[in-house]
């Protein structure tokens, strides 16, 4: 879910998160499909970033991830339930890579 | 005087007057005298916050944010307090103007409490706990003790930080190495100091130790459990780099699967990283 600026911005790119003013009001919902008219007007009010549909940030290389999990984990594995915490952070931790 | 002499009585003394402590930041102080009075209405909460228009901003975009499941439809603090209740908004502001200090504090630590307030607002609303959003500032707050001690005495937490890494051991075991208590009951004083909701307080006092909490264990146990699961996951910096074990009996208290641990773990990512943005807009 990347953040880019309101300039880099172009029509047909959608909204993942909604676009707020500064009192947290919704100016455009979450989904909207931006058009030059839409982005025009970002402009206009000031709104300088916004989040659209898109890989997002990259993540750090897998091994080094599992290997700093290991690490946190290397006292307490044994410790009752520890590894099956471990396993399903790992999995998630996987998961996250699956795919891009 | 040496910090090892520091005694309980004059450490909860210090904590108690918080709003006399030369490094708190002032938004901190003014709240204080705010959240200290027990009758504290919604008028003067809304007449606090709209003096603040920049707290008022960022307590309505984390009420408007993945934590608290009303995405852009809370325009007002009032509104706020009717939906999320005046609880849940006094520990919001805390929150709020805490994590504003905890960036400085420690780096790290504000990504760890917004990973709390994410995991226990998930793990309360698998287990149907009625009030998931209460138990979400309890998760948001439950280090409030680590950074009231850091602005107080940061030469002496230094020190923990130091012992923590280089023995190997949790911050807490550190803390106290130092100090005569740890963080979990320095914030539960200061919890307790400006009157949250007993279950708060203990929540708090009890996060590492779940299986002694006598009126909440179920939500204690939830707090617990997310302050492991975003250790093991690696979000934010608590102080030290290990997971500490898992209370035995509030991981069976809450019986979760390891799918449900993945599950949890997969909705956790996608809110955390809109929750972050809260602050890494400025």
């Amino acid at each position: 879910m990347p953040k880019i600026p309101v300039d880099k911005v172009e029509p047909g790119m959608k909204l993942v998160k909604p676009v707020l003013n500064k009192s947290g009001m919704v100016l455009l919902a979450e989904g909207t499909e931006l058009t030059e008219v839409w982005i025009e007007r970002l402009h206009n009010m000031g709104i300088e970033q916004i989040h659209v549909e898109g890989q997002s940030k990259p993540l750090a290389p897998k091994e080094q991830v599992l290997e700093e999990l290991s690490l946190r984990f290397k006292a307490v594995k044994d410790k009752p339930y520890m590894s099956t915490i471990m396993k399903a952070v790992r999995e998630h931790i996987e998961s996250l890579y699956d795919g891009s | 005087m040496k910090a090892c002499m520091m005694e309980v009585k004059l450490l909860r003394d210090k904590i108690e007057h918080i709003h006399t402590l030369p490094t708190i930041p002032g938004v901190l102080k003014r709240l204080s005298g705010i959240i200290d009075n027990p009758g504290v209405s919604l008028n003067e909460i809304s007449h606090f916050v709209s003096n603040d228009p920049a707290l008022a901003s960022k307590v309505l975009k984390m009420v408007n944010s993945a934590i608290y499941g009303f995405p852009g439809r809370i325009s007002s603090i009032s509104h706020a307090v009717m939906l999320l209740g005046l609880n849940v908004v006094k520990g919001l502001l805390l929150g709020v103007s805490v994590l504003e200090v905890m960036q400085q504090a420690m780096l790290g630590l504000r990504e760890h409490s917004i990973g709390c307030a994410v995991a226990a607002k998930v793990i309360a609303e698998k287990k149907g706990i009625k009030e998931p959003d209460e138990i979400s500032v309890a998760g948001l707050l439950h280090d409030i003790g680590k950074v009231i001690l850091i602005l107080e005495f940061p030469r002496e937490y230094q020190k923990a930080l130091g012992d923590a890494a280089e023995k190997g051991i949790s911050i807490a075991e550190a803390e106290v190495l130092t100090f005569p208590e740890s963080h979990a009951r320095v914030g539960s004083w200061l919890a307790e100091k400006w009157h949250f909701p007993k279950s708060l307080v203990e929540i708090i006092e009890n996060h590492h130790k779940p299986e002694n909490s006598r009126i909440v264990p179920v939500e204690t146990a939830i707090v617990h459990v997310s302050d492991v699961l975003i250790r093991a996951r690696g979000i934010g910096f608590p102080g030290d780099s290990f997971v500490y074990p898992v209370s035995q009996s509030a991981f069976e208290k809450l019986a979760l699967s390891e799918s449900d641990l993945r599950e949890i773990l997969k909705i956790i990512e996608h809110s955390i990283e809109s929750t972050q943005e809260i602050y890494s807009e400025e």
